[in-house]
């Protein structure tokens, strides 16, 4: 029984009712492109993953500019190309590697305190990834990543971003169109969504995810690879005005509807219903060494909670009123969560000679809609404060973010980022005591003695986490093998990580 | 019901992309995309561009990047021919146009070099700190005297720095990309016989005052 409520309370938690994070992550720079168009790493990056102006211009023109003639060309009557292979298909290796050092390990879930886990892991790799990153053909260009996660020990597919792209003779216009599998992996900035910084996560014991994983954020950040597939198209006008319509499906079978069984959806907490519409907009002004950016998007989603997402969250919500978690308390399959996410995000970069600063964000407002299944009288328990169990018609999660950053001559630098979420109480949702508050500091120390090779130092420091309440704080209660593990404080979770990432 | 709606939303999206594309001006770049058959305007459009200034104006943004409009002719060719060959060393050199210049033919070196001729140069601006300014007055048209000497920049550039053939035009360029090169000459990043022995004894506040000046020159 204790162990069921543990399980339980910790699987909520870390699904995250009001919200999901996944872990995916995209890679950085990717030496292909420099070999296929012959720049070096700092026309497309500032530092890896952050763009330049030129670099955004290339990944919106498809990653086709090209100096390498091809060594298999063919074309047809009109001499357009039916064929265009380089000598050398644009391969990339990436490889991330961290150790990391935890505040406090948590104790052993099954043996008496002070059995514990460990407090240092050596991720030997963290991520490892081959990837095809180039053009395909004049208008056509292509990443596809292959990841192996050194967390997860599999190996599967990564992001995928397939463009067909042109542009007027003057520039003035750039259109394209994109397929993909992460909302916001098309993007150019990097204050929102896959790219945003600081990029360069790291996992904690305690929440067994990325940094900031865990806590709450927004449905946008959880579209990821293996759970949709998108298609959008977008113009850039007079270099300075992107817009960007695309939609998102379901990458896994399942309900499709709200009456259909959703059994065997994939697990990750469920699938989009029908489609996801997602609008971008966004305006940069470049002058002298500097770029701005301000833009805004809105998502619309639907997303079907799968049985085990909804059950873990039942558990949870039942374990805390002192109630047994029983089959009979399932909920109909298809139960629909309506989300709507509006960002607003920003982006300033000096890309001096010898300087570089910069500063980016994003606030990002949810409101979801939940499922008439969820709010009715499903449980009839009360928290240990006596409040009832159900969930609200209507929550909101607002997350807010932002980093500053500095390097010099690309060699030495470092960051600062903050982030915080706030949002409505929902028990059954979030877990706990329902609140999906979060709040967390990185800091983080680089050194680039190569382009392609990049150290850090980086220290997470949490101030909330999931409003410092069950499962890893404030009661002991969710240690039941370990009374002696008492004073649990969301500084628990700070981490010491030391990385590595490289590509070639 | 939920097929339609994506194959509606699908054509719709393509309706939208190929809306953008037929109301503007199409560029009709067949790309080989191998570079070497790219028609000088298509190679601005396609690849010069993307940091000398978006619309093919030679006029770029960033200081990193030299403005190329009104350049010299045989200045941008003699350079062009250097950086493919790998003979010019610097930094940004390196990054940027030892790639990019790479696939060039001598044709398309003269096309461009032409191109960027013929674009309407950029005029000077009045300086806004003009003590400075007076100070790179003095030694653009005097140099600085023995021990520390410095070769006046107005021996070769000409007064209003229009400069002439293989000598570059200065006016109009970007402070910061004319104070980079001179760093780059006076530690001898970038290798110019003349060019390191005028400036060796420069200093960053000389340069400094001498770029001030050369952004006030129209020729």
């Amino acid at each position: 029984m204790r162990l069921l409520r543990l399980c339980a309370a910790a699987t909520a938690w870390v699904l995250g009712g009001a919200a999901l994070f996944l872990t995916a992550q995209p890679a950085r720079a990717i030496p292909p492109f420099a070999r296929q168009t012959g720049l070096a790493c700092e026309a497309c990056h500032t530092l890896p993953p952050e763009l330049t102006p030129f670099g955004r211009r290339f990944k919106l023109n498809g990653y086709t500019l090209t100096t390498r003639p091809p060594l298999v060309n063919d074309v047809d009557d009109n001499k357009q190309n039916t064929l265009w292979l380089t000598d050398l298909p644009g391969i990339a290796v990436l490889a991330q590697f961290n150790y990391s050092h935890y505040n406090r390990a948590p104790p052993d879930t099954g043996q008496p305190y002070p059995a514990h886990a460990q407090s240092d892991t050596y991720q030997f790799p963290d991520q490892f990834s081959l990837a095809y990153a180039g053009a395909v053909s004049d208008h056509v260009g292509a990443w596809m990543q292959l990841t192996y996660n050194g967390q997860s020990g599999s190996v599967g597919v990564d992001n995928i971003d397939i463009r067909y792209t042109d542009h007027t003779l003057d520039n003035q216009w750039v259109w394209g169109i994109t397929a993909n599998n992460y909302l916001t992996f098309q993007d150019v900035w990097n204050g929102i969504g896959s790219y945003t910084i600081p990029n360069f996560n790291t996992v904690s014991l305690y929440n067994n995810g990325v940094a900031g994983a865990g806590t709450t954020g927004p449905i946008l950040n959880a579209l990821g690879p293996g759970v949709v597939g998108g298609i959008g198209a977008y113009v850039f006008f007079n270099d300075s005005l992107y817009f960007e319509v695309s939609e998102y499906h379901s990458a896994v079978a399942g309900g499709g509807s709200p009456v259909v069984d959703s059994v065997s959806l994939a697990a990750n907490g469920g699938a989009l219903d029908r489609f996801a519409p997602y609008a971008r907009i966004a305006y940069e002004r470049d002058w002298g060494y500097n770029s701005a950016e301000i833009g805004a998007s809105a998502l619309y989603a639907n997303w079907i909670p799968s049985n085990g997402y909804i059950s873990a969250q039942q558990q949870a919500a039942a374990a805390l009123a002192g109630n047994s978690y029983t089959p009979a308390q399932t909920f109909n399959p298809g139960a629909i969560e309506r989300y709507t996410d509006l960002s607003v995000d920003w982006q300033y970069q000096y890309n001096g000679q010898h300087n570089i600063f910069g500063f980016m964000g994003h606030v990002t407002h949810e409101r979801q809609q939940n499922s008439p299944q969820l709010v009715a009288a499903t449980f009839t328990g009360s928290t240990p404060s006596g409040s009832a169990i159900y969930t609200n018609p209507t929550d909101t999660l607002t997350q807010f973010l932002v980093t500053g950053e500095y390097f010099h001559n690309r060699h030495y630098g470092g960051l600062v980022s903050f982030t915080r979420t706030t949002g409505t109480y929902d028990p059954l949702e979030n877990g706990g005591n329902g609140s999906p508050a979060n709040q967390y500091e990185t800091f983080e120390l680089d050194y680039v003695p190569w382009l392609n090779v990049r150290f850090l130092l980086q220290y997470d420091v949490y101030q909330v986490v999931a409003n410092n309440q069950s499962p890893f704080n404030l009661s002991n209660a969710n240690f039941p093998n370990s009374p002696g593990f008492t004073n649990i404080r969301a500084g628990n979770n700070n981490t010491w990580v030391f990385g590595l990432w490289m590509d070639y | 019901m939920n097929t339609l709606k994506t194959q509606s939303l699908g054509v719709a999206l393509l309706a939208l992309a190929c809306t953008v594309a037929g109301g503007a001006r199409s560029a009709d770049i067949t790309v080989p995309p191998d570079p070497s058959q790219l028609p000088a305007r298509e190679l601005v459009s396609y690849a010069c561009a993307k940091c000398h200034g978006y619309k093919g104006n030679g006029v770029s943004v960033s200081p990193i990047f030299p403005i190329l409009a009104g350049q010299n002719a045989v200045y941008i060719e003699g350079q062009l021919k250097l950086l493919r060959q790998r003979g010019r060393a610097d930094p940004h050199a390196r990054a940027f146009m030892w790639g990019i210049s790479r696939g060039l033919s001598d044709e398309q070196i003269g096309d461009l070099a032409t191109y960027f001729e013929s674009l309407p140069a950029v005029t000077g601006k009045p300086s806004t700190n003009p003590a400075l300014a007076a100070k790179g007055k003095d030694i653009y048209e005097n140099g600085v005297p023995e021990p520390n000497k410095v070769v006046k920049c107005a021996q070769c550039h000409g007064d209003v720095g229009a400069g002439t053939n293989n000598v570059p035009r200065l006016a109009g360029q970007h402070k910061g990309y004319i104070a980079l090169q001179l760093h780059y000459y006076h530690t001898g990043l970038r290798e110019n016989k003349l060019m390191n022995r005028n400036v060796k004894n420069i200093t960053d506040d000389q340069i400094d005052a001498v770029t001030e000046y050369i952004s006030t020159l129209t020729p």
